[in-house]
């Protein structure tokens, strides 16, 4: 019985998103009542089938139940395998209600907001993506099941702020956003091997214990903790927005309002102090790796709190105000409190995307609070600052104005010394290609500026025979 | 490197030798600055929002001139694609007559001006409107006639006698020809020959009609093709490059404003930040261009390259001391543009960024109601640092992207952009070239439609062919789609005269057969209200005036903190009138007020804490609450706010309140003081009041007063909609005008006003009651103000009259929905009520209600012209009675004073952002992100977007609005004479007028500088028994109608 509605947590989603791929394969799209109805309904008996585990769990005090599907795949020679399973437990079902919770709101929110818009199936398909992927990463039992989760989410996250791509920013930001999520990915998956590489596979169990969460007794030493800490922290900084990558967040704003508000305010952004909770036993081995965790989540939350004081958009307001929170969820973590940081991860997620949906709203709060107060809100400064461009109040905004100036340390530390390495490689063998083949170079092209369709047909001049051939 | 070579310097740099001061004139940036100005948007801070043609700055040019100057200003559409006109015409929204009139009038006297062969230049032209020309790259094209069977059969809209024409003329040609002596020896008979041998080796008379058509086509691509290497070489449209900029995308595909623009955006949201951000720019109060360098100037490790070269140039402008106008001077000389050409370059910077830039200037003109105002001067400032910003942009660009040798060949020459473009090799862009292989299959698809056989065209001579290719060109796109537009127009024109000129004169009800009269705004609308009303009771009379009722007022309300101007943008208000609580509650009203306040601080500290630190973990923690109140409003908005505001009329009962219409004495009135002191008038004198009263009774013709007279002001509320001020009422400036009809109904009941009228012989009866009221439009809401103070006799009848309003809001609730896709098509009317009130309160909504969306028609005369008309709430219907009007009409001069600028900024705001949404518009509203409390950009960063959004305009039909004026030619004509601004509006065709003869339905139409007369083209409307009859289960724009329920 208790695996049947295990089944349904993951089953609900994963058929949602099947019947708006299938369909929109075909090219025999839903209409929007079918979608919506779809949606609404799987979403619903995803949420009462948790709710009915966790009801479970508080009967009979069971703490964890475990959904093994096998090896998907097994090549033994190889030692190559890849296992699908399936953990309930104090820290995954409340994290699945608010998803379910979240998620449905927001879908029925998109229905009526997106209604009539071009790309109104795209939307959908990439929400079910991303449900199918949380609840993957939310449910695994072992480092590959999350894993794929943790990819599908990051690939429907930059599909959803590319979503109006007929404009360049949002492909660019979208596409931005994806390479972040890529240097996570790459950090997890090293982890990964090497938790294969020890164990020879990837249960969660091995690595954080066999206790049931959060008392598991990791049995790991503390340098492999280290090593398996530090880089599933790189992963979960990135998918955060934890220093360094704070600066996609409010980049990841590009996409409609509903997406902005679940995803990237409200979902994604946990992802990362979730699997540090995941894997929180092993915190317990490595004192330094706990003091890196918290200076992370410090310098986290006191950066993003700077940033967002001098934010003039609410959307990026609220980026860098999740940021900071989830900075300071972090560090909760890295102190141990690990049932602090789960209530104030999911208490920070609902009223994240409240603000976020009510976020055009902004100018009639102002004003209704205005008319409270009977006042104007402007925040006269408090003392009029008027300091020299060298003053510290003047540097700290300009740090807090430039963002931290993460964004600019990465591009030019790091993607810009990439890119010349391989520009350099690209030189090299266009030459050595010229050299092969004594064909000289491909000229470039002139592209058309703005405006590149033309209002008129082209003129004739009255010169007859002047362009005969 | 040998020593006589200069350094190389870079723009940004120390002063280049060769290129020391040009000493250009400060007066002549002074007045580039001033031009450019004029092109700016001139939309201000988005909690105000007024209508008013996009393209203002061209309305000294005629229409369809000012729509390609903008094409060519801002690259925005100037008419509907053609594409979508033809869709248009598909469906039957354009007929043939429409273009077939049009066409003629267009082309007048030339008409029959010959084409070749026997073509004239109407059918010419006809059958390009009528048939799309297709074109595409030469491979397309090669591709095509290759591969498809373009050369086999006609195409198939090809009308028959065309393609038989061809045929058969070929026939009879071929047949002639082969038994005349001297065949097979020109060069005419070895193309024949050869594609004879490719269609059918067979005898001539074996061959099907399906070989013939296969001959006529080859042959006749063939002679095209000939043809079109007669024709000349297609002359270039030079397209000006005025930024360096657009060199450096040209060539090295590097845009370097795309890092100016981000940098840029951030400072001036932050300068200009109307109170959102918690922390204030340093600096602030030096200006744009100081408190700019003053953050700028620093360099650190953390430093961008290009941010370096611009802090370098920050120094140097310090050292030097230079001012904003120094500044500018100084990076013009360095970016080496040369006198002539600085209006255009100063433009189009501006231009990069116009949503910014128009912002600045409306802020330091044009909004001193803001809290954060720019100081004088603040364009200049901008323009200072936005060049400041292009010259790093550019000379780290130049350094990054360019080889040695260019540079170097650039610091010698100067870094103009003549010389960056010749150094790039940089060839402007010229608009796409025809190739012989285009011309000739258009020739060839021309020739098809006109049945023009290639045995004639083969004997036209070069400049023949020169003459035919130039009359295709002349009949280009742009004016095809000019053309449809004409169409389009015309199309609902004739609908709307021939609906008007059919409606019989109706004699005036007598005053004893009224049981109530109703005044809204002029408003589109309330059209369908009135009508609705109408058919409820049709005893009712219903009035149209713009809705500030003549009470042009700084308005204040019980709870509200600020003054907002409720009357027309273009009148500035010497009145202020406060709302407060009667006296019996004052005290009440104090402790409410006092509550409210520090509730609104309790609140305000959630919102701002919620975004830091330490208070944000509280505030998250116990963010689980926040999931009750979200899930309830999205799953059930209109429950959700029933119980809101059921809670807080628990909390607060509702408050008696009264205006402060009456002129007080200041002095006896100081413990009020915490009001800003007033610097106008606070509220009306009884003379002020009679005579706005009298105006506005004698501008709708209000001469015979039933016992109870409605006012009702309009407004609309919706959530999550930052354009919420745009769909208020445009005559009231944005505002709400239920104070205004409030103010009206107490001025017009006042005894001792009425004292005043009657002494300039305007006799209110006692038994006439004015009764004030505000229709919120969004969720059909209507509201009755001072109804305590209607004396007994008449409250069985307001009563009765709120009865009846209340079934024709319901009605008109479910007119409405038939427009919105997610309101089901067959709901009851009671079923719509609650839906539209859902959508008000929906923050999921993104068209809560469509605003002007469907105006297309303004309609200024008595409403028995109109009455019983179903107009589909698509006309502005002003109330104006000719017959007591004087001969040189005062009347209508003033009331077209006030109209014609409100309804034509409507209805051109609307067609520019229909027929370019992302130009005109501001796009999409779903990505739309508030910024500084001033306006929306586009997701994380862009500039800031003007006009209307796409949900805003889907369901609209971009047409200049018509006026049908109930008055003579005669008096139109003498109102233009006296206005210039009607005058120009008129004749430069940016409105189109008519003029319904006061006596009889004739129409005179203004055409070509004159009024001709309208012929009707049918006189009957199809009769339906009420509104329903026609809307129902129809979602698109409707045709007119007479109801015969009214």
């Amino acid at each position: 019985m208790i695996d049947f509605l295990g089944y349904l947590v993951i089953g609900c989603p994963i058929l949602t998103l099947l019947v708006l791929s299938l369909t929109g394969l075909f090219q025999q799209p839903l209409p929007s009542i079918a979608v919506d109805r779809l949606t609404k309904t799987n979403v619903a008996i995803g949420l009462l089938a948790s709710i009915g585990i966790l009801i479970w769990m508080l009967w009979t005090g069971n703490r964890i139940r475990v959904l093994d599907l096998g090896n998907m795949v097994d090549i033994n020679e190889e030692h190559l395998h890849f296992h699908l399973e399936f953990i309930f437990d104090r820290l995954s079902v409340p994290m699945i209600l608010m998803s379910f919770v979240l998620i449905g709101v927001i879908g029925s929110f998109a229905n009526i907001y997106l209604q009539a818009d071009s790309g109104y199936h795209r939307f959908f398909l990439c929400f079910s993506v991303f449900l199918v992927g949380l609840i993957f990463a939310f449910l695994a039992g072992t480092i590959e099941t999350l894993f794929v989760g943790w990819e599908l989410v990051g690939l429907s996250s930059a599909l959803l702020i590319a979503y109006f791509h007929e404009r360049p920013a949002p492909v660019q930001n979208g596409l931005r956003v994806w390479a972040v999520y890529r240097v996570a990915d790459a950090a997890f998956l090293a982890a990964a091997i090497a938790m294969h590489h020890q164990y020879g596979q990837g249960e969660f169990a091995k690595m954080t214990g066999s206790g049931v969460w959060p008392e598991g007794v990791s049995t790991l030493d503390p340098w492999t903790s280290f090593l398996f800490g530090i880089l599933l922290l790189i992963a979960a900084a990135g998918k955060s927005g934890l220093i360094p990558f704070s600066g996609w967040l409010p980049r990841a704003m590009e996409g409609p309002t509903p997406s902005s508000a679940v995803f990237y305010g409200a979902l994604s952004i946990h992802l990362g102090a979730y699997l540090l909770l995941r894997i929180s036993p092993i915190f317990a081995e490595s004192i330094m790796l706990r003091v890196i965790v918290v200076l992370l989540g410090a310098s986290t939350a006191i950066v993003a709190a700077a940033i967002s004081r001098v934010q003039t958009d609410v959307k990026s307001a609220l980026a860098y105000s999740s940021v900071c929170q989830v900075g300071i969820i972090v560090m909760e973590i890295g102190f141990g409190w690990w049932y602090l940081a789960l209530i104030h991860m999911i208490g920070h997620a609902f009223l994240r995307s409240l603000q976020l949906l009510r976020a055009p709203t902004l100018l009639r709060d102002y004003r209704s609070l205005e008319n409270a107060i009977g006042g104007r809100l402007a925040h006269q400064p408090s003392p009029e600052i008027s300091a020299d461009a060298h003053s510290l109040s003047s540097r700290w905004y300009r740090f807090a104005l430039e963002r931290g100036y993460m964004d600019a340390m990465i591009d030019l530390y790091v993607v810009r010394p990439f890119c010349n390495l391989f520009h350099y490689f690209t030189r090299l063998e266009d030459r050595w290609m010229q050299f092969l083949s004594g064909e000289t170079p491909v000229i470039r092209e002139h592209y058309p500026t703005r405006g590149s369709n033309s209002v008129s047909d082209p003129v004739i001049t009255a010169s007859p025979g002047a362009n005969r051939q | 490197m040998s020593s006589h070579h200069h350094r190389p310097e870079d723009a940004s740099g120390k002063r280049l030798a060769d290129h020391s001061t040009h000493g250009i004139r400060r007066e002549e940036i002074q007045r580039a600055l001033e031009h450019a100005i004029h092109y700016l948007p001139s939309q201000g801070p988005i909690a105000i929002f007024v209508h008013h043609n996009t393209l203002h700055a061209f309305e000294h040019l005629p229409f369809e001139e000012a729509v390609v100057s903008g094409w060519n200003k801002y690259h925005s559409q100037p008419y509907l694609s053609e594409e979508r006109f033809r869709e248009e015409y598909a469906n039957g929204r354009i007929i043939d007559a429409d273009i077939d009139e049009v066409l003629k009038s267009d082309l007048g006297d030339n008409q029959s001006a010959p084409v070749v062969l026997d073509t004239n230049r109407f059918q010419l032209r006809r059958m390009m409107l009528g048939h799309v020309i297709r074109n595409g790259p030469d491979q397309e094209l090669l591709w095509f006639t290759a591969e498809t069977n373009a050369l086999d059969q006609f195409r198939r809209d090809v009308p028959v006698q065309s393609d038989r024409n061809i045929v058969e003329s070929v026939k009879q040609w071929l047949l002639r020809h082969a038994s005349s002596p001297d065949h097979a020896s020109s060069p005419i008979d070895q193309t024949i020959e050869s594609i004879r041998y490719e269609v059918n080796r067979g005898p001539l008379d074996s061959w099907s009609h399906e070989n013939w058509c296969q001959l006529s086509l080859r042959w006749l691509h063939r002679v095209c093709r000939e043809g079109a290497g007669f024709v000349g070489e297609v002359r270039t449209d030079d397209v000006s490059v005025h930024r360096h900029r657009d060199v450096l995308l040209g060539t090295c595909q590097f845009d370097c404003d795309l890092r100016v623009l981000e940098l840029l955006v951030r400072f001036l949201s932050s300068f200009t930040d109307q109170g959102f951000a918690q922390w204030t720019m340093p600096n602030r109060s030096l200006g744009i261009y100081k408190s700019f360098l003053e953050l700028y100037e620093v360099q650190s490790f953390f430093t961008e390259p290009w941010k370096r070269e611009l802090a370098e140039a920050i120094q140097e402008d310090k050292r030097a001391g230079r001012s904003a106008m120094d500044s500018i001077e100084n990076s013009l000389d360095r970016l080496g543009v040369p006198a002539g050409q600085i209006d255009d370059f100063i433009e189009s910077t501006l231009l990069a960024l116009p949503g910014w830039s128009g912002m600045i200037w409306q802020l330091e003109t044009n909004a001193e109601w803001t809290p954060r105002p720019a100081p004088s001067g603040a364009l200049m400032e901008l323009l200072a640092i936005r060049l400041l910003l292009d010259r790093a942009s550019i000379a780290n660009a130049i350094r990054e992207l360019l080889p040695s040798d260019q540079r170097q060949w650039l610091s010698e020459h100067g870094f103009s952009i003549e010389k960056l473009s010749e150094c790039l090799e940089f060839q402007e862009r010229k608009h796409v070239r025809q190739s012989v292989e285009q011309r000739a299959f258009i020739l060839f698809q021309v020739a098809q439609l006109l049945g023009w056989p290639p045995n004639a065209l083969v004997d036209l001579r070069p400049d023949q062919w020169q003459k035919l290719m130039n009359e295709i060109s002349d009949f280009g796109s742009l004016e095809r789609r000019r053309l449809f537009q004409l169409a389009y127009e015309r199309n609902y024109r004739t609908q709307l005269l021939d609906a008007l000129a059919s409606q019989s004169l109706k004699e005036p009800r007598p005053a004893e057969a009224i049981s109530f009269q109703l005044v809204t705004c002029i408003d589109d609308r309330e059209e369908s209200l009135r009508r609705n009303l109408e058919e409820v009771v049709p005893q009712v009379e219903t009035f149209g005036a713009a809705g500030f009722f003549s009470v042009p007022m700084y308005f204040r309300s019980s709870s509200d903190a600020h003054y907002i101007p409720l009357c027309p943008v273009v009148i500035k208000p010497q009145h202020f009138v406060d709302e407060i609580g009667t006296l019996s509650q004052q005290e009440l009203q104090r402790r409410q007020a006092e509550a409210r306040r520090v509730l609104g601080y309790a609140s305000h500290r959630i919102h701002l804490g919620s975004r830091t630190l330490a208070a944000g973990i509280v505030t998250s923690l116990l963010g689980s609450l926040a999931s009750l109140p979200m899930v309830a409003r999205v799953l059930a908005p209109r429950l959700t706010s029933q119980f809101r505001s059921l809670v807080s009329r628990i909390m607060r009962p509702n408050q008696a309140t009264m205006l402060l219409i009456e002129r007080i004495d200041m002095q006896n009135n100081h413990q009020q003081s915490s009001l800003p002191t007033p610097k106008l008038n606070q509220g009306f004198t009884h003379e002020e009041m009679a005579s706005m009263v009298q105006r506005l009774l004698g501008d709708i013709g209000l001469k015979r007063f039933s016992r109870l007279v409605i006012m009702l002001g309009h407004g609309s509320g919706s959530l999550n909609n930052p354009h919420e001020s745009a769909y208020n009422c445009g005559a009231c400036g944005g505002g709400r005008g239920g104070p205004n009809a409030r103010a009206f109904a107490l001025m017009a009941n006042d005894y001792r006003v009425r004292r005043i009228l009657e002494q300039r012989g305007m006799i209110i009866p006692e038994s006439c009651i004015f009764v004030g009221g505000y229709h919120n439009t969004c969720n059909d809401h209507i509201e009755y103000f001072d109804i305590d103070r209607l004396p007994p006799s008449h409250q069985m009848e307001f009563l009765d009259a709120q009865a009846k309003l209340d079934e024709a809001r319901q009605l008109n609730a479910r007119e409405r929905s038939r427009r919105f896709h997610s309101a089901p098509i067959d709901m009851s009317p009671a079923e719509s009520l609650k839906h539209v009130e859902g959508r008000s309160e929906d923050l999921a909504q993104a068209r809560p209600e469509y605003n002007h969306a469907t105006n297309a028609a303004c309609i200024v005369g008595r409403r028995d012209r109109t009455r019983g008309l179903f107009m589909d709430r698509r006309a502005f219907l002003t109330s104006y009675d000719p017959t007591t009007d004087s001969p040189d009409t005062p009347i209508l001069m003033r009331i077209l004073q006030a109209i014609i600028p409100v309804c034509s900024g409507i209805s051109l705001e609307y067609y520019f952002s229909t027929v370019d949404n992302v130009g005109y518009g501001c796009g999409s509203k779903l990505p739309h992100n508030i910024t500084s409390l001033l306006g929306v950009m586009e997701g994380a960063v862009s500039d800031l977007r003007t006009g209307l959004s796409q949900q805003m305009v889907e369901i609209h039909e971009p047409m200049r609005i018509l006026f049908v004026i109930e008055s003579t030619p005669q008096a139109l004509l003498s109102i233009m004479a006296r206005n210039p601004n009607i005058d120009g509006m008129i004749r430069k065709r940016w409105v189109q007028i008519a003029v319904l003869s006061p006596d009889s339905s004739d129409i005179q139409l203004f055409e070509n500088g004159g009024f001709v007369p309208y012929s009707p083209t049918v006189n009957q409307m199809p009769r339906v028994p009420n509104s329903l009859a026609i809307y129902q289960y129809q979602r698109g724009h409707l045709p007119f109608a007479n109801v015969t329920a009214s």
